[in-house]
């Protein structure tokens, strides 16, 4: 039973962090992983050059060891890896990288769902897309929340 | 008493995200000396600085205390390390 959480504040590779988990399987039948990278364009189709992600002190780092360890008490899992950006992130890079190990597919593809709700609307970061037009702050949208809620949190 | 009857300390608070925009990365508060509530802390804020009144003041704004996020009810005391943080989005 492991968790590991990492606020990043450089570019990772995210296809490392998934062979190094499948190499270190310990028997376990199932790994489940998502990515979330930079889009290059806003929801209403604007250009983005970069999207911004400020953290605060430990509180970021500490909200995000939580959500993790609420998930392996939740679900059937043994592993738990969860990589978070923080700084200038460019399009393409990746934002966030979750991973999830198990026995069985199931609790593992649950797992990294709910860590990926969670992160989305719980974690300590503030968002923002900078582009020609300016900057916009992005904030959770309602269906975040109602995907956060599907967990009865 | 209300808060500004009250000797007085000036505690420095940081803003978060969008809060930062509006009022800069830091603003100063005078706050009692025997502390006030999270909630006063607001009202005080919004009277110092009226372009964050709004922001404060829709329930959606939590402080954070020590590196803790706290409720409205809890005490803010000079010299804490105060932040206020808007909705959080990570992912």
């Amino acid at each position: 039973m492991s968790i590991e959480v990492t606020l990043a504040t450089q570019a990772f590779d995210p296809a490392k962090l998934l062979g190094t988990l499948t190499r270190e399987l310990a028997g376990e039948g199932a790994v489940v992983s998502f990515t979330g990278h930079a889009r290059d364009r806003a929801k209403d189709g604007a250009l983005v050059d970069a999207l911004v992600l400020e953290s605060y002190r430990g509180v970021t780092l500490a909200s995000m060891k939580e959500i993790a360890a609420d998930a392996m008490a939740r679900f059937d899992v043994t592993r738990c890896r969860v990589v978070h950006r923080a700084g200038r992130i460019a399009p393409g890079e990746a934002i966030v990288f979750v991973a999830t190990v198990s026995a069985h597919r199931r609790a593992a593809f649950e797992a990294a769902d709910y860590l990926m709700d969670r992160l989305k609307t719980e974690a300590v970061f503030w968002k923002r897309e900078e582009g020609p037009l300016g900057r916009r702050w992005i904030e959770p949208r309602e269906s975040d929340h109602e995907d956060a809620r599907r967990w009865h949190l | 008493m209300t808060t500004v009857d009250r000797p007085q300390t000036e505690l420095e608070l940081e803003l978060c995200g969008k809060l930062a925009d509006v009022a800069g990365a830091f603003v100063t508060i005078a706050v009692p000396d025997d502390g006030c509530s999270i909630a006063e802390l607001f009202a005080l804020v919004g009277q110092r600085h009226p372009t964050l009144a709004g922001l404060t003041g829709n329930g959606r704004v939590r402080a954070c205390v020590n590196e803790a996020v706290v409720a409205p009810e809890a005490r803010v005391m000079p010299g804490d390390e105060v932040a206020l943080f808007p909705p959080v989005s990570g992912g």
